[in-house]
């Protein structure tokens, strides 16, 4: 039974996973990568084997059968890792919105085409010259330190 | 046995990027430890590579836990011919880093997260065990999303976006073959999967599910090294990332997806067979290798395609180079298919494989570097602004031509031999289809090459090319990493047989 429940249940997570990374706004793309990281942890716990007798390998010694320890030490650092990345998507969402003043993806690349037409026009808008100027500006005497990569 | 000179190029860039994070307030310091990190990181993989040489397969349990259970680093020709490949290609990267990378960025994070990257490409190149592969695969593009959105602007965070989304769904979905391959084989060990294969009745395995798992990790493996359909993240990230960054991003994680494709794929998998036949419509054969042999031709093909098509239009010389590493790739992957599928031309077929990705490493990680070494003396690297190099500085204009021409494939060049194999394995497998791509495939490299060149580097000098200033160290760098182009050339037979050595040994 708990086999049907939990495959009816990862289907659902990938399900909507999938739906909300397809969608326009970029943190709803952020969390549906984290909904479907989470579903592939579920599943991965799911790999190792489910009987109703089993425990989970938390408890030492408790003389209980415990369910295949490797998958939960493997999803443990599925985890982490799955942490870390979360919270740089996160911050690279906020980097998105102030660059781009928007969180909509359509904007987003459309901004960079208005962009560079205006590039062309003469007044450099952030461009890829414009960003890597300011690199080099960086080693200049003026040093315009307007934060172009975050302290950390 | 445990050997801990297999772990020492690991070890040593973890040191170097604790110590640079450690020494982050002193600027001196750290870039001195940077640059002693990497050299050391050149002399440890350098000495991996003699004891391979010698000993065959070394291995390393690590805190002493047996296998299958344990975590195991495995080193044998292949692992030190890509290994090899990367300390080539991130030295030359690093110290034009400390000349092109600004102040402020240098003081914040480069050389940390830089050798991060190199401990996760290290530890890819290293682990015997596919869960780990994913973890290292982690360490690696954790480091490389900080690397692309560096500069923080608005293409960057753009192209960041692509880059980090694609390779979050790769990462679940690698998860997901992996938890697959467990519950259907019963080990993630690559020695014990490969064993298990090799004698499903006896272990229980049912191959086909791991066929079905396989692939996915395929798709991941695709995504990673920027195979077509899988290419969309490649000009973004290449242009927005730094360009020494590039340099190791097309030279060396490219090559992670290749040598995991290589060893998953023709070590592991490739034992395994479906009895009574694939099942698939047209495709004939029982091995898995009947099956990734025809889906490594198509994606191999479309990226020559597609990659050389798009790349004879570009006007900016970075959008060229990463679309010409998408075309490159195809060229890498073109003698894997064949050798998938003729099993007579296989070891050849994999020689030819690593010795190209060896090629593309550091003929693409000089363009990438040229390319930068330009921006930074000229200000620009759209050819439309370009005009006149070889006049202004005859050594940049050198660093592109030799780069250039390694990529087409003339001899003295380390692209001649590669070309050669590849078109050799081709010839010998009968594979005409292939044959023929790789041919369109090298007319459009001259194409886009040619095209560079006449527009950006003969003619009058541009306004902004006529007063160019490049920087002595970079020069110096594109002209050390062109000379290590023509050296792999000349002195081609000892690089040819350490890249059939993993064939060899295979048996």
């Amino acid at each position: 039974m708990t086999q049907y429940v939990l495959a009816v249940v990862l289907g659902l997570l990938f399900a909507f996973g999938t739906f909300l990374v397809l969608r326009r706004d970029v943190v709803r793309v952020v969390w549906g990568v984290i909904i479907m990281g989470q579903a592939a942890n579920v599943y991965l716990v799911t790999m190792g084997g489910i009987s109703p007798e089993a425990v989970a390998p938390i408890v030492h010694g408790s003389g209980e059968a415990t369910t295949d320890p490797l998958v939960q030490a493997l999803v443990l650092t599925a985890i982490v890792i799955g942490f870390g990345t979360t919270a740089f998507a996160l911050v690279l969402t906020y980097r998105v919105y102030e660059e781009h003043g928007t969180l909509d993806l359509d904007d987003v690349s459309t901004s960079e085409l208005r962009g560079s037409l205006v590039a062309d026009g003469g007044t450099a808008a952030r461009g890829r010259d414009g960003a890597t100027d300011e690199a080099l500006d960086e080693s200049g005497p003026d040093g315009s330190t307007d934060g172009g990569v975050t302290d950390g | 046995m445990a050997r801990t000179v297999v772990v020492a190029p690991m070890l040593v860039a973890l040191g170097a990027a604790i110590a640079t994070l450690l020494t982050r307030r002193f600027d001196r310091a750290k870039v001195g430890l940077s640059l002693a990190g990497g050299i050391a990181y050149v002399v440890a993989v350098a000495a991996l590579f003699a004891e391979v040489g010698t000993e065959g397969i070394l291995t390393y349990q690590l805190s002493g836990w047996g296998a299958p259970f344990g975590i195991t680093l495995v080193a044998d020709a292949l692992s030190a011919f890509m290994l090899a490949l990367a300390a080539i290609v991130s030295l030359p990267a690093l110290v034009f880093a400390v000349r092109y990378v600004g102040e402020q960025g240098q003081q914040v994070s480069f050389h940390p997260v830089f050798h991060f990257m190199m401990v996760g490409v290290t530890g890819a190149f290293l682990t015997g065990d596919v869960f780990n592969l994913f973890v290292w695969f982690e360490v690696m593009l954790m480091s490389s999303y900080v690397l692309v959105v560096f500069y923080g602007g608005g293409p960057h965070t753009r192209a960041g976006i692509r880059y980090v989304f694609l390779n979050l769904a790769g990462s679940a979905f690698m998860l997901v073959a992996i938890g697959g391959l467990y519950a259907t084989v019963g080990t993630l060990n690559m020695a014990d999967i490969a064993r298990r294969l090799g004698d499903p009745v006896t272990y229980g395995v049912d191959p086909a599910p791991v066929l079905g798992l396989a692939a996915i990790l395929l798709a991941v493996f695709a995504l990673k090294a920027g195979l077509v359909p899988f290419q969309f993240w490649v000009p973004g990230a290449y242009r927005a990332a730094p360009a020494p960054v590039s340099a190791v991003l097309a030279g060396v994680v490219k090559k992670v997806g290749v040598y995991a494709i290589v060893r998953l794929y023709f070590t592991v998998f490739g034992v395994g067979t479906v009895p009574g036949g694939l099942g698939l419509p047209g495709l004939d054969g029982a091995s898995f290798l009947n099956f990734f042999g025809p889906v490594l031709f198509v994606m191999a093909v479309a990226s020559i395609g597609v990659g050389g098509v798009v790349a004879v239009a570009r006007d900016d010389v970075d959008e060229l180079l990463a679309y010409s590493s998408i075309s490159q790739v195809g060229f890498i992957v073109l003698p894997l298919a064949v050798g998938a599928t003729v099993p007579a031309v296989r070891d050849l077929a994999i020689a030819a494989t690593l010795v190209y990705s060896l090629n593309h490493a550091v003929a693409k990680g000089l363009l990438f570097l040229t390319s930068g070494a330009i921006y930074e003396a000229v200000g620009s690297i759209d050819l439309r602004d370009l005009g006149g190099i070889v006049e202004e500085s005859p050594t940049l204009a050198g660093g592109f031509f030799v780069g250039g021409l390694a990529l087409v494939g003339i001899p003295p060049l380390s692209g001649f031999f590669g070309k050669m194999l590849v078109f050799d394995a081709t010839a010998r497998a009968g594979a005409d289809l292939a044959l023929g791509a790789a041919l369109v495939g090298a007319v459009l490299t001259i194409a886009y090459f040619s095209r560079a060149w006449n527009r950006g580097f003969w003619g009058e000098p541009s306004e902004a090319v006529a007063e160019a200033r490049p920087s002595g160290v970079q020069l110096s760098v594109v002209i050390t990493l062109g000379l290590v182009v023509v050296a792999i050339g000349v002195g081609f037979d000892p690089v040819f047989e350490a890249a059939s050595r993993p064939s060899n040994s295979r048996r």
